[in-house]
């Protein structure tokens, strides 16, 4: 397996050895293959523990790690498993450091979405290597970035590397279903445990930091914010009647007029120092008139033409402006009676500093209808008159400290790979550690092509070499963080 | 039974009264009914104490679709017949169903023309008990009303036309023609045991040189005062449409520039938008004519405007405000349901809608799917059509509602004369009714298909499917003697 696996590994990484950009790394051959055997027993028992909301057991995923730290000389007090439900509790381990700064704390979540045998080409809850791919729920979200945060936390350990500052991993529970027992439990209860100077956070949507075309890495994105999620509930009510006897008003047509004015309607292009940043470093990588356009858009006012090209992009799109979406619909009653209710589902990804309630009004004035009512849906499915008014925090600023090691690490493991700051358009675990006050960074450093998302559906899947490169570039990385 | 049948009288139109009264061998001042049109007095009251036990037999046989039985309800008035000394070859029960026989019954006539066919469905809607004020499977009178579940659709009229047939019969009386009685299943639910499968079975038994079908009620009042009388003369056709639109989906964060609902959301605009050309036929245009005739104003000169043979383009917008006239001029199509999407946070991967179109006599329901593939106007929104069981097909039936014929003046002059007696004053009024009533099936096998009853019903207290259905207890009375003079009016000559 070793030697397939330096094989499969990016030739980049084998250059970096032995630089001066990484760690000191005479030794490291051989710890890196160490490493990789480490990394890869641990995603495979992660990812045999079935650790799904309804059914599986996340205190059983962190009983198991936490074993691994203390069989690996990490003092008990070093290794807390807590949280307030029996089956999803959180593993919290701290490697000391010289404490020249406050801690960095990295999180990750130990659950995975739902998976069905019979959806699956393979056992979701087997780890098959296959085609030059990993398999299985969890595969990339997140087992892959849990085993390699915990190898590099191991691997310090047994090398005796004494970081700058405390590291502190917290692997938790509901970020993909349930509520409440992982992260936001840790803040408002045990904030001594992980409080820290910032965050880094190995979840990601795209491309788990890097995005890849045929498994060649574009790009390294530092995920330095995220949108905030919302759902709204648009109604109309009509008197109905027999349908034989259509009225001029119509419940269904009225919701359609609504939707299309939402399809047709594009929120303000409003940029953030992260995306910003985003596209002026894109535009650098690019060429053509992409290249052009991106930094076309960065200029105020941004260029009319050049925003529309790039809208045409989801992901650019995403970037630069909330979005919202119908994404359900549901309305009448009977084949033969006009509808007395025709309802839809609106989905939005609010850029940050922007309130759900405020894009409720904003929904209001585009459908131009006293008609249609425009009503919030909470997580929990509750359906309220108003949305909360709380804005979406700003992004992190981007710490030197945080940057530059990202900078240098990147380029000695992936040389020439631009490292662009982003904005996550999903939601993560970053927005409850923004929300406490920690500057979060999205930092993964698994390669996945642009067209291969498989993350929540079926066969999700992460090319091997991708994985082995991943872990080194952790490694390195979580050194270079914590040498000063 | 007398102080039934006196409360009775005591409401009954005047000018009713007055022939009754007058006796059997004086013309009737009131109108231009002759002698053989009117029945005696005793036999008036004779023939409203046989409906009411008719009716009352029926009701209370159980005759839905989940647990009754037809076949009892068919049996039950068989044996009326033949002990009334019909022949036993002129009384069949046939049926393909145990539970939903049909009854078919023919009084012999002079055979000067081909007979006339009178139509009824014996079964009834679904009633719950806990949903109704009394048992609706027992026959009720109460203030003035009767409260069952068919005691307006239509058990009403198929005691009004069997004891017709049998006050006739008892009176030796020789119609011109042959007069044939069906009694028939499936027509509020369930499929195809009635007119259908005698049509495509028992042809010989029902055949016709036309049809009246007493579903519906003919003459509408306000606050138990005759309006006008409907003389259904046409249908229109009955379609759903299911309208898909698929989708590769994806996450709700990424959304891409096409979308399953978008796309549904503008082919429904366009249906919303889209008028079906106007178009009138025999009946629709004499019921504008008459209309505006017994109208005022402005809507009198728009009817009159549009039923011309270059009809004014404004005048249809006015009218078409009221829904009821704007139904009568062109086929109209309205979604009604609505179905998308699988999670809030995912693209939709499919969006659908139902569509349900009313079609003109003349055209059939491909041609109707042809016509939203056309106003949709977008080829990623599949069409499909879904039949009456729910079943989904690629494409609908070719089959075309008929034109109606010009209105038969056999049918229609003794109506006029026989409403004229019963309600002094009230029009006839030709109409197209909106369809899903069995004389769908005997217009598509060829025979003219005519809705009369002489059941009131008030304008805003139509019941029929739902709770406390009910039929005024002077209504149904006036329903049976007004038949009973129709029916002898038409087999006069």
């Amino acid at each position: 397996m070793h030697v397939r696996l330096i094989a499969a590994i990016a030739t980049g990484v084998l250059a970096t050895l032995g630089t001066a950009a990484a760690p000191s790394a005479d030794r490291a051959t051989s710890s890196d293959g160490a490493a990789d055997r480490l990394a890869h027993d641990l995603y495979r028992e992660l990812i045999e523990i079935n650790t799904t909301d309804s059914v599986g057991n996340v205190s059983t995923a962190s009983a198991a790690l936490a074993q691994r730290f203390l069989a690996a000389g990490f003092p008990a007090a070093d290794v807390m498993v807590l949280g307030p439900n029996e089956r999803k509790k959180n593993l919290v381990v701290r490697l000391h450091g010289a404490g020249k700064h406050k801690p960095v704390l990295l999180i990750g979540h130990l659950d995975v979405v739902e998976a069905r045998r019979e959806d699956w080409s393979t056992d979701p809850f087997k780890l098959v290597e296959k085609d030059g791919y990993f398999y299985g729920r969890g595969a990339l979200d997140m087992k892959a970035g849990d085993a390699i945060m915990a190898t590099a936390l191991l691997r310090m350990k047994q090398e005796g590397y004494r970081p700058s500052r405390d590291i502190v991993l917290a692997l938790t529970a509901d970020e993909e279903g349930g509520c409440c027992n992982g992260v936001e439990w840790l803040l408002r209860n045990h904030r001594e445990l992980i409080d820290a100077e910032f965050v880094l956070n190995h979840d990601g949507l795209v491309g788990y930091s890097i995005t890849s075309a045929h498994g060649v890495p574009q790009e390294f994105a530092l995920s330095a914010t995220e949108k905030m999620y919302a759902d709204y509930q648009l109604t109309v009510t009509n008197k109905g009647g027999h349908s034989s006897l259509p009225r001029p008003d119509n419940a269904i047509y009225q919701l359609s007029q609504g939707l299309i004015n939402i399809a047709r309607y594009a929120f303000p292009v409003e940029l953030n120092d992260v995306t910003r940043g985003y596209f002026e470093r894109m535009a650098a990588a690019r060429g053509g008139q992409t290249a052009a356009d991106m930094r076309a858009i960065t200029r105020t006012p941004p260029d009319a033409a050049a925003v529309d090209r790039l809208s045409r992009e989801p992901e650019l799109n995403s970037l630069m402006r909330t979005t919202c979406v119908a994404t359900r619909l549901a309305g009448g009653h009977a084949n033969n009676a006009l509808p007395q209710r025709a309802q839809a589902m609106v989905n939005c990804r609010i850029v940050p500093g922007h309130s759900k309630e405020e894009v409720r009004q904003e929904l209001m004035r585009v459908l131009n209808d006293p008609d249609i009512t425009v009503h919030y849906v909470a997580d929990d499915g509750a359906v309220t008159d108003r949305a909360p008014e709380q804005r979406a925090l700003p992004p992190s600023p981007l710490l030197p400290q945080v940057v530059k090691p990202l900078e240098s690490t990147v380029a000695a493991v992936w040389p020439g790979l631009p490292v662009v700051p982003f904005m996550n358009a999903s939601a993560t675990d970053g927005i409850y550690t923004r929300g406490a006050g920690l500057p979060t960074y999205g930092v993964a450093g698994i390669a996945v092509d642009a067209d291969d998302m498989h993350a929540h559906g079926r066969d999700e899947r992460v090319r091997v070499a991708a994985f082995y490169a991943g872990n080194q570039f952790f490694y390195r990385y979580l050194r270079a963080v914590t040498a000063h | 039974m007398g102080a039934r049948h006196l409360r009775l009288t005591a409401t009954l139109p005047a000018a009713l009264i007055a022939c009754a009264a007058a006796g059997s061998s004086l013309p009737c001042k009131a109108s231009s009914v002759s002698a053989a049109e009117r029945g005696s007095a005793a036999g008036d009251a004779a023939a409203d104490a046989l409906a009411h036990d008719i009716f009352k037999q029926l009701i209370e046989i159980n005759t839905t679709n989940s647990v009754g039985n037809v076949t009892t309800a068919a049996t039950a008035m068989a044996q009326r017949f033949l002990a009334a000394g019909f022949a036993p070859a002129d009384v069949v029960i046939a049926g393909p169903e145990e539970r939903k026989k049909n009854l078919v019954v023919r009084l012999h006539g002079a055979g000067r023309h081909k007979p006339v066919l009178l139509i009824g469905h014996l079964d009834v809607v679904e009633a719950r008990r806990e949903d109704w004020s009394t048992d609706p499977f027992e026959l009720i009178e109460k203030d003035g009303y009767f409260y069952g579940r068919g005691s307006a659709d239509m058990k009403d009229g198929d005691a009004i036309m069997a004891t017709a047939l049998l006050r006739m019969k008892q009176e030796g009386y020789r119609p011109s023609r042959d007069i044939v009685l069906a009694l028939t299943a499936d027509e509020e639910g369930g499929c195809c045991n009635g007119p259908q499968w005698l049509l495509s079975h028992r042809r010989d038994l029902i055949d016709a040189e036309f049809v009246l079908n007493h579903d519906g009620a003919s003459v509408i009042s306000e606050h138990g005062v005759p309006q006008i009388f409907r003389l259904a003369a046409t249908q229109k056709i009955y379609a759903d449409y299911q309208l898909t639109v698929t989708n590769a989906g994806g996450h709700s964060s990424l959304p891409r520039p096409d979308n399953a609902i978008y796309q549904l959301a503008a082919g429904l605009l366009r249906v919303g938008h889209y008028q079906f050309p106007f178009e009138l036929n025999t009946v629709t245009r004499a019921y504008f004519e008459r209309m505006a005739a017994i109208s005022t104003g402005d809507t009198a000169a728009d009817m009159r405007a549009v039923a011309r043979a270059t009809p004014d383009p404004q005048a249809m917008a006015r009218l078409a405000h009221e829904p009821s006239y704007g139904s009568l001029m062109r086929t109209t199509c309205v979604a009604t349901r609505l179905d998308g999407g699988h999670a809030n946070n995912a693209l939709p991967q499919r969006a659908e809608a139902v569509v349900n179109c009313r079609i003109l006599p003349g055209h059939s329901p491909e041609e109707v799917r042809g016509d939203l593939i056309r106003i949709i106007d977008d080829p990623q929104v599949a069409v499909h059509f879904i039949a009456d069981n729910g079943e989904i097909s690629d494409t609908a039936p070719e089959r075309r509602g008929f034109p109606p014929p010009p209105l038969m003046p056999e049918v229609v002059k003794p109506l006029e004369r026989v409403v004229a007696a019963t309600w002094p004053g009230i029009p006839v009024i030709p109409v197209m009714i909106a369809g899903a009533s069995d004389a769908v099936h005997t217009s598509a096998a060829g025979l003219p298909t005519y809705g009369v009853s002489g059941i009131a019903v008030d304008r805003d207290d139509v019941r029929m499917h739902g709770r406390d259905e009910r039929v005024r207890v002077a209504s149904f009375y006036t329903g049976n003697r007004f038949f009973y003079r129709y029916l002898k009016a038409l087999t006069a000559h």
